[in-house]
């Protein structure tokens, strides 16, 4: 390496270091701003302490958003894999021509803005009659998560021998036999994979939410319309905890999808 | 074992007698239809309901079930709505290219890394990406704030005097802020795109006397450049059509198409117009699309 070149990647990384702190700095902030007390003139310091997490239970509409937070999630999650489960197993027995456009149609709204799946999901809604709330929320949630599930189970049948399931099929199973007892077991990391992610994705989903949502808001919403007002410290403590979990999750999301992908 | 199987099976054509064919189709129609038809019916339904709904109008706040163009052509007649048109698809496009720069520098340096390190960076890069959405914005608004942690900084280190107005409530305040919120999405494909590169060229090009700047030069930027591209049109597109962002950091001044088209669904509530303007971010995003596809199609010919 040259001395030229060596400056540059050292610059390289004095740049990459100020990138890293402004990814992490805002979520740094809140987690400070969660030990002190905030009055008008400013930062507490001298208060710090676990006080605000001692309070959280002051602030119940907040808690009750959690609530319909985890709920929404994870009903979603469990639709979503039914439904992913069925759609790859179908497509993976036998020639399916349709198999293409299928796969489209589920990656539409993973690919479309947010804006655009919640606009066409409020609308159809309204033409069905469907009043909003955590149902038509779940269902947002469900068509958004949809793809990653039956993408990461696609990637876990293919890579299973045909034979398998040929010979469970010749051995005497039937169709539905063959799958409780011969795939679906093979499956099981896909699942918790693709299950973790989608939650986490859930969790987090605001923008798609938004037009769904009716007069029980979930986690991002309530966020949403306290920050107007700006955040009161017990909201940074349940916000530090809120990312906390939902750091751990992606963690082992991401761990046990190198698994996974390690297996194949 | 055979005649077990033969058994188990239940394939005796002379029990199942003359219905088990007619049942069997009637079946196989019945999976198909739940098939195709249930994502239908979740996905491509609300888009066709979303689309026909541009083509309405209201009247006195009621939506009028009518076949006209009216709105496509208010859209086309009103300069403010091709202003922030034109304004939202130049903040995209700046968003993108500063998180292809960013993005580049961070991907290349994590993989330049070899063993733990280079994963555990890898998933520090997208970890961000599993952070709340509503909580970055609101603490990028904390820091870009007249009282906030940008000006406490600048005015100590003795580079402004008084605390500057210029980070928040504008354009410049929803470009940093999508800027530090969408770039974790473009680390990833172009590490990708970096991986993809054969590391026998790699090999070759050091083999031929290349020092490690030429070789970056010549072979790993131009064979990775297409893939972080579409990593930044990625980006882009989220950029379009995000509304929460600039109506949290922007202010009056930081007004996109996003928050034109969430303001027909809520204030204004014009819900036909607002879907018409949403055909029209659709459209911008199916070009976007078609345009990555070819990148990535031209580089995977090359």
């Amino acid at each position: 390496m040259t001395a030229a070149e060596r400056i540059t990647i050292t610059l390289l990384w004095a740049v990459g270091a100020l990138v890293f702190v402004m990814l992490y700095g805002p979520a740094f902030m809140v987690v400070v701003l969660s030990f002190f007390d905030i009055s008008r003139d400013g930062i507490d310091w001298g208060s710090f302490g676990f006080q605000w997490y001692a309070r959280l239970g002051d602030n119940p509409q907040m808690l009750a958003a959690l609530g319909n937070t985890l709920l929404v999630g994870a009903c979603a999650v469990v639709l979503a894999t039914a439904l992913a489960l069925g759609l790859a197993y179908y497509m993976k027995t036998g020639i399916r021509r349709g198999r293409p456009l299928l796969e489209f149609v589920i990656f539409l709204p993973f690919v479309l803005p947010a804006i655009i799946t919640g606009i066409s999901l409020l609308v159809a809604f309204r033409e069905l009659g469907l009043e909003r709330s955590l149902i038509t929320v779940t269902i947002g949630h469900v068509v958004l998560i949809l793809a990653i599930i039956y993408r990461m189970v696609m990637i876990r049948l293919e890579s299973l021998e045909d034979s398998q399931i040929e010979a469970s099929l010749d051995l005497g199973a039937n169709g539905w036999q063959t799958f409780l007892h011969v795939v679906l077991p093979q499956l099981r990391s896909a699942l918790v994979t693709s299950g973790l992610l989608a939650f986490t994705l859930s969790f987090d989903e605001t923008l798609v939410t938004f037009f769904l949502v009716g007069g029980e808001p979930t986690l991002p919403i309530r966020l949403w319309a306290m920050m107007r007002v700006g955040f009161t410290p017990e909201v940074n403590a349940l916000v530090s905890i809120v990312l906390l979990v939902t750091i751990t999750l992606a963690v082992l999301g991401a761990m046990s999808l190198k698994e996974t992908m390690a297996r194949r | 074992m055979t005649d077990l199987s033969l058994a188990a099976s239940g394939a005796d054509p002379a029990i199942a007698g003359a219905r088990a064919p007619h049942r069997r189709w009637l079946r196989r129609t019945a999976l198909r239809l739940a098939v195709y038809g249930v994502p239908a019916l979740l996905i491509l339904v609300p888009l066709a309901t979303f689309l026909v709904y541009s083509f309405w109008t209201t009247v006195d706040g009621r939506v009028v079930q009518s076949f006209t163009l009216a709105n496509y052509v208010d859209f086309l007649a009103k300069p403010v709505y091709r202003g922030v048109f034109t304004g939202t698809l130049w903040l995209a496009s700046i968003v993108a290219t500063t998180s292809l720069i960013f993005g580049y520098i961070i991907a290349y340096l994590v993989w330049r890394l070899e063993g733990r390190l280079r994963y555990f960076l890898l998933l520090l890069s997208v970890i961000p990406l599993a952070m709340n959405y509503i909580v970055k914005i609101y603490a990028m608004r904390n820091i870009l704030g007249y009282n906030g942690s940008l000006n406490w900084l600048l005015v100590h280190a003795g580079l402004i005097e008084a605390p500057s107005k210029l980070f928040i409530f504008n354009q410049t305040a929803v470009m940093i802020t999508m800027a530090v919120i969408y770039l974790p999405y473009a680390i990833l494909p172009i590490f990708l795109s970096l991986e993809r590169v054969s590391p026998s060229l790699l090999a070759a090009s050091a083999d031929l006397g290349g020092r490690p700047g030429q070789t970056f030069r010549n072979v790993v930027l131009p064979l990775s450049l297409p893939g972080s591209i579409v990593g930044a049109l990625f980006v882009m597109v989220l950029a379009l059509g995000d509304y929460l962002t600039p109506q949290m950091v922007g202010g009056n001044q930081g007004f996109t198409f996003g928050r034109a088209i969430w303001s027909q669904f809520g204030m204004a509530f014009n819900w036909p117009f607002g879907a018409a303007l949403a055909v029209v971010l659709l459209l911008s995003v199916v070009l976007i699309i078609l345009v990555a596809a070819a990148i990535s199609r031209h580089a995977r010919v090359k």
